[in-house]
Parts: C-alpha cells; structure tokens; sequence
C-alpha cells in the first residue's frame, strides 16, 4: 500500500477529521484514484475501526469520529467517483415506530451503519406505518430497519411489516429490527428478516443484506 | 475547669456531599439561562398555552409542537408554590412517606419486561403473578417503603398491562405505590381503582395512595403524553414524579455538572407547569441519571457515576427545597451474583448518604430490563446495614460511658456489666442473612453463601400464607375496571410465547 493511503487509514483510525481533506488531496495528486483511495485507504481504516470496537479496544464516540473523518474525505472524492462507484454500500431507512419516543439507540444504528458507508434515512421516532410506506416508495432503501424499546410499542413492528406487505413491497427491502425488549424469536415470529442486539451488530446485518459483509 | 459543654447532638448522621453550596447554586443558576436562552420543546399545544399565558416565551411552533422559553421570575414563583413535603399513604393509612429533606425511603423499579423465576431459574417474560409475588416480597421487607411493578406484565392484552400491573401490586401489598400509566386512559382507570380501594375520591385527596411515574425526554424535550399525565395528575391531586433520564455522553453532556444541569432544567419546565396549572401542586423532582457505556452503549444503573450524579441531584432538590426520587439498589449484572449485590451496596449506601428521599429501582437487573426477587431481598438487608452507619455515633456523656470504664477498670469486661445488657442490641447490628458463623458451624450447616440464603428467603415469603389484603367483592370491582380495559383494547392480545 502507498504511504499515503496508510496515512489516510490512519487518520481515519485516529479520527483526524481536520487533515482528511489535505491527506486525500495528495493521494489524488500521486496519481491514485478516487476508487483507490476510498477502498484501500478509508475502508481499511474503517475496518480496522470496526475490529477494534468489537474487541473493545475503541468506544463509541470514537468510531463515530472515525466514520465523520471518513465522510470528510468523501466530500472531496465523492465528485471525482464514477457513477456506479460512488454508491453507498446501500440504503438503509431508520425509524422508531409508533407510539415509542426512545430514539438513541436508532440514531446510534444509525451512525454506525453510515459509518460503514450506508446512505441512511432516519424518519425519527414515533413512525407510523404509513409513514414507513411512503418513505420506502420515495427513498426505495435496500432495508428498513425499525427500533422499539416498549413492549406496547413492538407490535407496531409486526404492524408495519404487514403494511409493507399489504403495499406489495415487502420483497424490495429486508428488514431488521431491535430494541431492548426484542429478541430474534420475537424478529422470526413477525416475519422480520434479522434482528441485531445493538448498533456494530446492527451495522454488520446491513452489510450481510446487502452482500457486503 | 472547663464548663462549655456540648449538650446537644451535633451531625449525628453521617453524611456524603459531592457539591459545594456554591457549586449547587451555579447548576441551579445555569439551568435558569438554559430554561429560558435555549428552551425546551413541548409537545402538547395545551401545555403550550398554558406556560404561554404564564408568561414564556413560545417561539419555532412547528404542526406538532412549539420552544418554549422560561424567564427566571417564572421559576421563582413556582418555586414559591411548590410544596416542600409530599405525602403517600398506604392503603392502610399506616406505611406513609413523608417526602422532605433527609428522610429516606426505598422501593422497587418498574416495567422490567424480562424477570428472574426464583423457582426455574431462569431469565423469562413477566407476567401477572410475578408482579405480585414481588408486591408480596416488598410487603415482607421492613425496609421497602413503597413499591412499584417489578415486571411488565405481559399475559394480558398490550394496552392494559398498567391497570393489572395496579391490581396485583394491591393484592400483594399495603404500602404506597408508585404507579406507571400507558397513557392517558390508564391512569384515569388506575385512579378508579385507588378510589375503590380507599373508599372514594374524598379518602384518596386526604392521602394519596399513589404516585405517577412521568418521565421527560431528555434532551429538553416533553412529550404529548408526558405534558397531558402531568396536567391530569396536576388536576387530580395526584403527587407525581417527574424525572428525565438523560444518559451522559448520550442524551446529555458527558460531563456531569451538564448533565445535572440539563436535568434540572427538564425538572423545572415541570415545576413550573404544574404549578402554572395548580399551585401547591405535589411533586417529586429526580434522578434517573446515568451514563452510556461506551463500549456496550447501554444505559449503565451500576456505575459508579450514576451513584455521583445521583448524590449531585439531591444535594440540589434538598437545596431547592423539592422532594427528590432518588435510583439505587439496581445493577448492570445480568444474574444476582457478586456483581449485582457490590453495585446496590454502592448506590443504596450513596443514596442513603446524601439522603435521596424516594430511593427507587431496588430489584433491577440489567440495566431495568430484568427483575429479580433475590436482589429486593438482599438490597433489604444492605439498606438496613446502610441505616446502622445513618444512626452513627453519637458522642455524649452517656455514651462516652466514663463510668463504665471506670467501673470496670483496667482488666475487667463488659459482657456482665448493665450498660452492654440494656444497649447491645440497638448498637451491634445484626442481619438475618448475614453469615458470621465460625467454620465448623458453616460447614456442618451445609455451607450457604450468601446466594443460597437469599434464595432460601425468598422461596419462604413466596410459601408463607397470607391474609388477603382485598376482600373478594373490592377483588371483583377492580378486577373489572381492568377487563373493561381489555374489552376497549380488544384485539390486541399478546400471543405470550412470540415473546419468549
Ligand atoms: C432512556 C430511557 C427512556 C428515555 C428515552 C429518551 C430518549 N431520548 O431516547 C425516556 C425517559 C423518554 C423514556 C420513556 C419511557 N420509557 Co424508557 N427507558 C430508557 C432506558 C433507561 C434506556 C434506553 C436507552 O437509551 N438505552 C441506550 C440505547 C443506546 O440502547 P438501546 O435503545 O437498547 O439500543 C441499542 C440496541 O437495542 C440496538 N437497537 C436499538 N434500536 C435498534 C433498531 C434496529 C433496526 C437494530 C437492528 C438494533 C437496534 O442497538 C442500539 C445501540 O447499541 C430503558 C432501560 C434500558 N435498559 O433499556 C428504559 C425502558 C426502555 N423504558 C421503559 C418504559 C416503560 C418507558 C415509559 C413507558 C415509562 C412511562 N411509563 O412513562 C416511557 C415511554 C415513552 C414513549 N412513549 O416512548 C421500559 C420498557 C419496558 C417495556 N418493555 O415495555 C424500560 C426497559 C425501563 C423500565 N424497566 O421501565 N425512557
């Protein structure tokens, strides 16, 4: 690997989100693509960020520094990719359902997942399935991916997953779900198609959905 | 000679402060600017006019709700209003909290949906007879003051579980009991059922036989149905508890001073619409007040910072002169093991130091996800050892007992002597369930752990037969204020095994 992109994967590593763009630009001026530098230099480091979370070495606010370090190199790249290139690893559409107004953890999902270079749409908290509909018809996401913390509130999951269902859009997204109280027999029994125990293991079932794991 | 004599008892209780005087009137006074320079968003147009023509200031009304900013006199009016001692009764109108100052009592947690079957073992869904069988442990618990539903019940349809959780906790316990609502409709039905069993609307505004659980969203934000219980219990004359749950580093600021004050801040909106909407409207200010995990991202009820913030926060009610809901007696252990009972001894001794004055979440495991008999027990038997160091040692010529030493003299014993005969047993604390036995007595009595013997008591209070707390006919009348529940939630039963 050139010395720049270690530099690259190391600062996003570091969360160096001041010198991203600097770094960036002069591994476009050595001649490395855009393509080259996202796979080889931010990825890697996003990896490595990844492994280090799980093995505890890093916390929480420091993977989301990371991922910001990342996107603020991105802005530079992101123009210069091509087309089928610059794609996210998927989209992802993000929202606590109805009645439930507990939203950390769903935003927490949320960042991690853009941390693994997901375009997520978050709708918030207290979603109704409607609303799940028309955002998943305007946004068309790879995976819907809803949050309930409340036992009254996790039936609203299995509603919202009958409302895409009646909508005739159930095969054009997986869906994922979580929250505390829930737990994957209660993901298999309304039909959901994976469930994730917090944000990192929410972030790599994405990546498994899309084929990107 | 000297005659200055000290003839009053000076600090005889041991106290634990984290802040100074001037460091509780900086976050106080940092929370006014916050209360009215950044404002908070509520949710509910009613509360929303009625801090409007309070005098806030109401600015950014969006379809579903406005900022609403607090001018400091506002506060201080409220302030003026807001009584400093709240009362909760019993339905026997003989277990009673008065809620001021140092006067400490503890209690359970809520709505755990996951508890610990004291019989399997196992870690399983709640249901109605657990949160009765914990109503009845609470009950045999000298040191649980008031209670709350240590389980979600969840063999009953979803909208309702509020109104059977009210039901089982009264079938199981005569002490005051702090109530959580799903809404709107289930605390009204909740209040029908207190009102039965005291014996009318007249009895319960003598004494409240309950308190209401609301709860902010932090940060700065209050919810339609929080603003909506919060009016109802306000017209009711139901004391309620109004406690954000910011998570620092989360949901509040990483540093703990920014924590209390954006917590406070969340409290006083309370106090001030309560008070707006009734004056000498009762109310308790708290205390769920943690930080994440960093690593786990969960919401940690054991750390030890959540023991600091907690002490913070009633060092600044105690000032501010409200009654304080304080958190301790929980863990982050998933089981009751050494884990769970060093955490409760550390938050149950903080708390009773600072003299939090409604201690609650006794029997959390797991961050309040899961509950467990074993953990009331044992938090029963730390509280009591806690209350042992509150007595402290008072220094008097009594108890100096210069005569006593000097009666027995060099050489001699006390173990004869009257003043260790009519004293020992106030002063030399003893627990039921701690061991001091020597090791042959340990050994040939099976070699119980302090596990085994909790356990043990447990399995005994769920075996000894009681009196029934509610006769047959009360039993049926509130028994159908929950069915009527039912029959307007129809359809939506859970199916129970989906959720084990
Ligand atoms: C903080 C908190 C609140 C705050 C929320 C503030 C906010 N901005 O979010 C406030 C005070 C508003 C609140 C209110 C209530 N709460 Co609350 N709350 C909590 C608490 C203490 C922590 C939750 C939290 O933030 N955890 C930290 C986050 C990071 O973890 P997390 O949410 O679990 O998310 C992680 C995973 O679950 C997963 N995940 C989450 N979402 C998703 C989504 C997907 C797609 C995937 C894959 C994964 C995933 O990844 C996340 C990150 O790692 C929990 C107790 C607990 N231990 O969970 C109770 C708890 C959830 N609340 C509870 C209750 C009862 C309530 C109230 C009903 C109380 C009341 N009677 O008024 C109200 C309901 C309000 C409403 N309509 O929603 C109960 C729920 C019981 C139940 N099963 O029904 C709990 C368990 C506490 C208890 N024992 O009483 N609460």
């Amino acid at each position: 690997m050139s010395d720049t992109l270690e530099r690259l994967a190391t600062a996003v590593v570091e969360g160096n989100v001041d010198s991203m763009e600097e770094l960036a630009q002069e591994a476009l001026d050595e001649g490395l693509s855009a393509q080259e530098i996202l796979n080889d230099g931010l990825m890697g480091g996003m990896n490595h960020v990844g492994k280090e979370f799980k093995a505890g070495n890093m916390f929480v606010p420091e993977v989301l520094r990371s991922a910001k370090a990342m996107k603020e190199a991105m802005k530079l790249l992101e123009p210069m990719l091509a087309a089928g290139e610059a794609q996210a690893t998927g989209k992802i559409l993000l929202g606590t359902v109805k009645g439930d107004l507990h939203d950390i953890g769903k935003n927490l999902v949320g960042m991690m997942c853009e941390g693994a270079g997901f375009d997520v749409r978050d709708l918030g908290t207290d979603v109704e399935p409607d609303q799940f509909l028309s955002a998943i018809k305007e946004f068309e996401p790879d995976i819907v991916g809803m949050s309930a913390l409340l036992t009254t509130t996790m039936r609203a999951m299995g509603d919202t997953i009958k409302a895409i269902e009646e909508a005739g859009l159930r095969d054009q997204v997986k869906v994922m779900i979580g929250g505390a109280p829930v737990t994957q027999r209660f993901a298999d029994d309304i039909g959901a198609d994976g469930y994730a125990a917090n944000a990192a293991s929410a972030s790599d079932l994405a990546k498994e959905f899309v084929g990107a794991a | 000679m000297q005659v200055k004599k000290t003839n009053y008892t000076v600090n005889a209780t041991p106290t634990f402060e984290v802040l100074t005087e001037e460091e509780i009137e900086a976050i106080y006074f940092s929370a006014l600017r916050v209360l009215y320079e950044t404002g908070v968003r509520v949710y509910e147009e009613e509360g929303v006019e009625i801090a409007h023509s309070g005098g806030a200031i109401v600015e950014d009304t969006t379809d579903d709700s406005s900022l609403v900013k607090i001018p400091p006199w506002m506060v201080d009016k409220a302030l003026a209003t807001l009584p400093r001692k709240v009362v909760v009764v019993g339905p026997d109108r003989e277990h009673r909290m008065e809620l001021y100052k140092n006067q400490i009592y503890f209690g359970a947690g809520s709505d755990t949906p996951f508890t610990w079957d004291p019989y399997t073992g196992e870690r399983r869904r709640a249901t109605y007879e657990d949160v009765k069988n914990f109503a009845k442990i609470a009950q045999a618990m000298p040191n649980m003051d008031f209670h709350m539903s240590l389980g979600i019940v969840q063999d009953v349809n979803v909208g309702t579980y509020d109104r059977w959780q009210y039901l089982a906790m009264l079938e199981g316990t005569t002490k005051p009991i702090n109530i959580t609502a799903v809404d709107l409709d289930g605390l009204q039905d909740q209040l029908e059922m207190a009102y039965v069993r005291v014996g009318g609307k007249e009895e319960f505004e003598k004494g409240p036989i309950f308190s209401l659980y609301i709860e902010p969203v932090s940060p700065l934000s209050h919810s339609e149905e929080v603003i909506q219980k919060l009016l109802f219990a306000t017209d009711n004359g139901i004391p309620f508890v109004y406690t954000p749950c910011p998570l620092a580093g989360a949901t509040a600021p990483c540093t703990l001073a920014g924590t209390a004050v954006q917590a406070l801040t969340e409290s006083l909106f309370g106090i001030v619409l309560s008070q707006l909407r009734k004056p000498g409207a009762p109310m308790i200010i708290g205390g769920l007040m943690s930080n994440m995990d960093m690593r786990t991202t969960v919401y940690c009820y054991g750390s030890p910072e959540m023991a600091l913030l907690s002490a913070a926060y009633t060092q600044i009610t105690k000032w501010l002169g409200v009654p304080m809901y304080e958190t301790a007696g929980c863990s982050d252990a998933k089981m009751f093991d050494e884990q769970a009972v060093l955490e409760a001894t550390f938050n149950a001794t903080t708390a009773a130091l600072t003299g939090g004055n409604m201690i609650h979440d006794v029997g959390y495991l797991e961050q309040g996800l899961t509950s467990s008999m074993e953990m009331m027990v044992a938090t029963n038997e730390i509280v009591d050892r806690v209350k042992r160091i509150l007595r402290g040692i008072p220094v008097t010529d009594e108890t100096k007992a210069l005569d006593v030493i000097e009666d027995v003299g060099p050489g001699g014993h006390y173990l004869e002597h009257d003043h260790t005969y009519t004293r020992f047993k106030d002063l030399i604390w003893q627990g039921p369930l701690t061991d001091r036995q020597n090791w042959e007595n340990w050994d040939l009595a099976g070699r119980k752990t302090f596990r085994d013997r909790v356990h043990a008591r447990v399995l005994e209070i769920l075996e000894t037969e009681t009196e029934p707390l509610i006769d047959e006919d009360m039993y049926k009348e509130l028994r159908q204020i929950c069915e009527l529940a039912d029959e307007r939630h129809k359809g939506e039963e859970l199916d129970f095994d989906m959720f084990v």
